[in-house]
């Protein structure tokens, strides 16, 4: 079993804080978490810092997992059925070109991510949206 | 003399840590793999929240044990600096729940056990201070705010010796105002 | 925030105001509680009794949506009693004599039938806050939740600028943002009015920069905000204005906004809806398209925690299944679109990105490594540059002659207000162990353990008493728009006419009930008050059936096997 540490920041709330994880590289699983010595959490975590990582391994309690890139082939309403990503990548990108030519830039909304995503897919939602869509229209979830 | 794990409402913030950091602790860390309705929640303190307070309470680990006096089948006993129940030997009666004063202790189901009539066996649940666990009492472990502590006797003695002084003090300054 | 997390406990007085870190933010609470134990005083102002409003000096108890006659008030008494000062106020702020004609009428006995304060306890509280130094103000939702919410984070302001609470350690005000990342989104441009950096779209200078750095034109006009989405979808005349395609990144609309019939309808009626998550959500059942991420734990990039800290969170696993990071899946899009986007990890995102923004472009990945955490502005790349603790320094301010203003307004209502079918209040609040929509938290078994569906409605107990609810009785809740089922919680830490309910729930779903009022400027609903009544249910075991059942379907239609049915 080869166990290693890494030490990431909590992905909960604004606080900012750092945990030590053990991690076995084999297995692909957590073992443990543990409180680092973050400037803000200076050794210390809450219930969803100490417990809240298990999501990882897709318990099936509340919601699925996704998996495979799914596209609505029949319409609202009807099943997801699951692409490759190349169809995937290709029908968003032919849809919202059409969309875009048909409405212009203006009638396209996106949004970036206050969430697990980072500051990098932030930064590239927003380029997306301004540089390659050509609006304004980008916004996340700090109103609500 | 017993151990007990102490609450301090000034530095509690109500957030439950604690609650979930007793349940790992006694069913093992093999619950974040399994099916959550495989084993039971039980935390063996309770967090209280009044219009004044928040504090978890918990066993006091007495040292003439209301619990262990009224238990008609032995189950509860003293072990180490704790007083702890063998949910083997109890038959669920209730008779400690009733007696003791604190509210501590609880009834819960034991998952996977089945009685004769198919039912989940129930069984007395109370703080065991984490014993045969190294590293002490999870509660006190996890607390983000230092709110528990586990008070020894030594600790006890030496807190009793610290009032004492004050108290010694008091007096003499009740007898010299002026001094 | 102004300040730095860590100085929260240093500071001589702390105006808390509707700010709940105890179940926002334990760990910004722990230095709270720390404060006190240093002997720190404490003002909280909250309707609720909170864990900070527990262990304060003052407990302002204000009626919900009365926060800027309080603030006002207190303003007031600061002024009218000499305790401003006069040299910050002159050296380093502007527009005083103005705000001072629109407090004027804000005394103490005026706040006090609007605030349900005692005229008293309002000059208690503003003494305390001018007089003990250095005083620090944090507020939270509580504040920004309502149809007038800058007004007020605004009025705050000027009660730090009155005393001269700006520019050292400890002091200042601080608004502590509630995800992990939304600090990281606004910094990132995800603004319909902002660039990277808090760079106006408006401004030409700064778009010619971004038009320059990314090769093609840019709009010039302020873009959408996500809160008038379902009405751009629904409402909007102008075809080229109407929102016909919703690409929706880590959020789930359709559970966390508020009115959600109509952001259901709107989702509905969009015609190409493309959501990019994690885990099956509300959202997914409108999409058109799903694109799967890797989550948090199997990924890397930055993330910037409430206080400005940029610090970089790392994978732990190896992702299962067929997925790609969020930068890669939105790279590959615009690719597609003839916009090419070609970056080998995050670093070179980052790289790019700090280039552009003065005040992030000394934070690179290697100070980041180095330091653990790097607190922006960070303006050169030299590794002494470390950061900035705290803002303002000696009173120098981020305007172009670096004077802070004065702004002054009057106290509006809450817009829909109790009435005779509705006769109660709404208010959405936090649960402590779940975490925005709960994909994340709700499928982490012992967070899921200790608290499940259908949430709590927390009531006074005089009001439980007098409609007969126990303790987790099954109640329904309503407001004009919908209602929904939950548990009661009697609590004598709610006035009397106050609800609170968590919103991430999908039984207990609030938002079937709040309001999508806007505050004009920052477009946040007026999540924190709207007029409700709360019914009983007689039949309770049909009740706890029913709540079984729905749980069931939703986590079917999430694709979960619910054959061992879900626990209630």
């Amino acid at each position: 079993m080869a166990l290693k540490q890494v030490q990431t920041t909590c992905p909960y709330c604004g606080a900012g804080c750092q945990i030590m994880f053990t991690v076995d590289a084999d297995a692909n699983k957590i073992v443990e978490a543990v409180p680092a010595d973050g400037r803000t959490n200076a050794g210390t975590l809450c219930l969803k810092g100490h417990y809240g990582w298990d999501y990882l391994n897709d318990p099936q309690i509340l919601t699925k997992r996704l998996r495979k890139p799914m596209i609505r082939k029949g319409g609202k309403k009807s099943p997801l059925e699951e692409v490759s990503w190349e169809e995937a990548i290709s029908y968003v990108a032919a849809k919202l070109t059409e969309i875009k030519e048909k409405f212009g830039p203006d009638s396209i909304m996106g949004t970036g991510s206050a969430r697990g995503a980072g500051n990098e897919a932030n930064y590239l939602m927003q380029k997306f949206m301004r540089a390659c869509i050509g609006t304004n229209n980008v916004d996340h979830c700090a109103r609500i | 003399m017993n151990y007990f794990v102490k609450g301090n409402p000034d530095l509690c913030i109500g957030c439950r840590t604690c609650m979930i950091g007793c349940v790992v602790a006694h069913e093992g860390k093999h619950i974040f793999e399994i099916d959550p309705d495989s084993y039971t929640f039980n935390p063996k303190l309770h967090m209280v929240k009044t219009a004044k307070l928040s504090v978890p309470v918990q066993c006091k680990h007495c040292e003439n044990p209301a619990c262990m006096a009224v238990c008609p089948v032995g189950a509860i006993s003293r072990k180490g600096n704790a007083v702890v129940i063998d949910t083997d030997k109890c038959m669920g009666c209730k008779s400690c729940m009733d007696a003791c004063p604190f509210g501590a202790i609880n009834m819960v189901p034991v998952a996977g056990s089945s009685q004769a009539d198919g039912s989940e066996k129930v069984v007395a649940n109370k703080c065991d201070l984490c014993s045969g666990i190294p590293s002490g009492p999870a509660c006190v472990r996890v607390c983000p705010t230092a709110a528990l502590t586990l008070v020894t006797e030594e600790e006890l003695d030496s807190a009793m010796e610290k009032k004492r002084q004050e108290a010694a003090r008091t007096a003499y300054r009740e007898m010299y105002p002026q001094k | 925030m102004s300040m730095g997390i860590p100085e929260i406990e240093d500071a001589g007085c702390l105006l808390c105001f509707g700010y709940n870190g105890a179940d926002s933010h334990p760990i910004v609470a722990r230095r709270i509680v720390r404060g006190r134990q240093k002997g720190m005083k404490i003002i909280c102002a909250d309707p609720r009794v909170t864990e900070t409003a527990r262990i304060s000096d003052i407990h302002l108890q204000l009626k919900g949506g009365s926060n800027l006659a309080l603030v006002n008030a207190m303003a007031n008494v600061i002024w009218t009693e000499g305790l401003a000062d006069t040299q910050f106020i002159e050296e380093h702020t502007k527009g005083y004599d103005e705000f001072l004609k629109v407090i004027e009428k804000y005394t103490p006995e005026y706040a006090e039938p609007i605030t349900h304060i005692p005229a008293e306890e309002i000059r208690k509280a503003a003494r305390m806050y001018a007089t003990t130094k250095p005083a620090m103000i944090l507020y939270g939702m509580g504040v920004c939740q309502f149809t007038q919410a800058v007004d007020v984070v605004k009025g705050l302001a000027n009660l730090a600028l009155m005393t001269g609470n700006f520019g050292g350690p400890s002091m200042g005000i601080g608004p502590v943002r509630g995800q992990n990342n939304v600090q990281g989104a606004c910094d990132m441009g995800a603004l319909p009015n902002s660039y990277p950096g808090y760079q106006n779209v408006t401004d030409p200078a700064v778009r010619e920069k971004f038009e320059k750095a990314w090769g093609v034109p840019l709009s010039d006009k302020v873009g959408c905000p996500i809160t008038h989405v379902p009405h751009r979808v629904l409402h909007e005349e102008d075809e080229s204005k109407r929102i016909h395609a919703y690409y929706i990144f880590g959020e789930d609309p359709a559970q966390s906004d508020p009115d959600l019939a109509e952001v259901r309808e709107a989702l509905d009626k969009c015609d190409f809806v493309v959501m990019q998550d994690i885990y099956m959500n509300k959202t997914g059942l409108y999409a058109d398209v799903i694109l799967p991420a890797t989550a948090w734990g199997e990924n890397e990039g930055v993330y910037t925690c409430a206080d400005r800290g940029f610090q970089r969170f790392r994978k732990l696993i190896e992702p299962e299944g067929d997925l790609k990071p969020d930068w890669q899946i939105i790279a590959e899009i615009s690719t597609a679109m003839g916009y090419p986007m070609n970056y080998k990890n995050t670093e070179e995102i980052w790289d790019e990105l700090i280039d552009l923004c003065p005040s992030f472009k000394g934070a690179t990945y290697e100070k980041i490594e180095k330091y653990g955490c790097v607190q922006w502005p960070c303006r050169d790349k030299s590794l002494e540059d470390k950061g900035t603790p705290y803002l303002h320094k000696n009173g120098v301010f981020a305007t172009a002659d670096h004077k802070a203003l004065f702004y002054g307004t009057d106290w509006h209502p809450p817009l829909e207000l109790e009435n005779d079918q509705y006769p109660m209040t709404l208010s959405t609040v936090r649960e402590v162990g779940h975490y925005s929509v709960r994909t994340m938290t709700g499928n982490c078994r012992t967070l899921r353990n200790l608290e499940d569906e259908p949430g709590w409605v927390q009531m006074n107990t005089e009001d439980c008493r007098r409609m007969g609810f126990v303790k987790g009785e099954l109640v329904k809740i309503l407001s004009k728009r919908g209602y929904c089922i939950t548990r009661c919680l009697p609590t004598d830490r709610v006035k009397p006419g106050a609800t609170y309910m968590t919103y991430q729930w999908w039984i207990g779903a609030c938002n079937e009930l709040t309001t999508a009022k806007l505050d004009p400027i920052s477009n946040t609903p007026e999540y924190k008050y709207c007029a409700c009544r709360v019914e009983k249910i007689e039949d309770q075991e049909w009740a706890e059936r029913h709540v079984m059942e729905l749980y069931d379907d939703i986590r079917a239609q999430m694709g979960i096997d619910t054959g061992k049915g879900a626990k209630a």
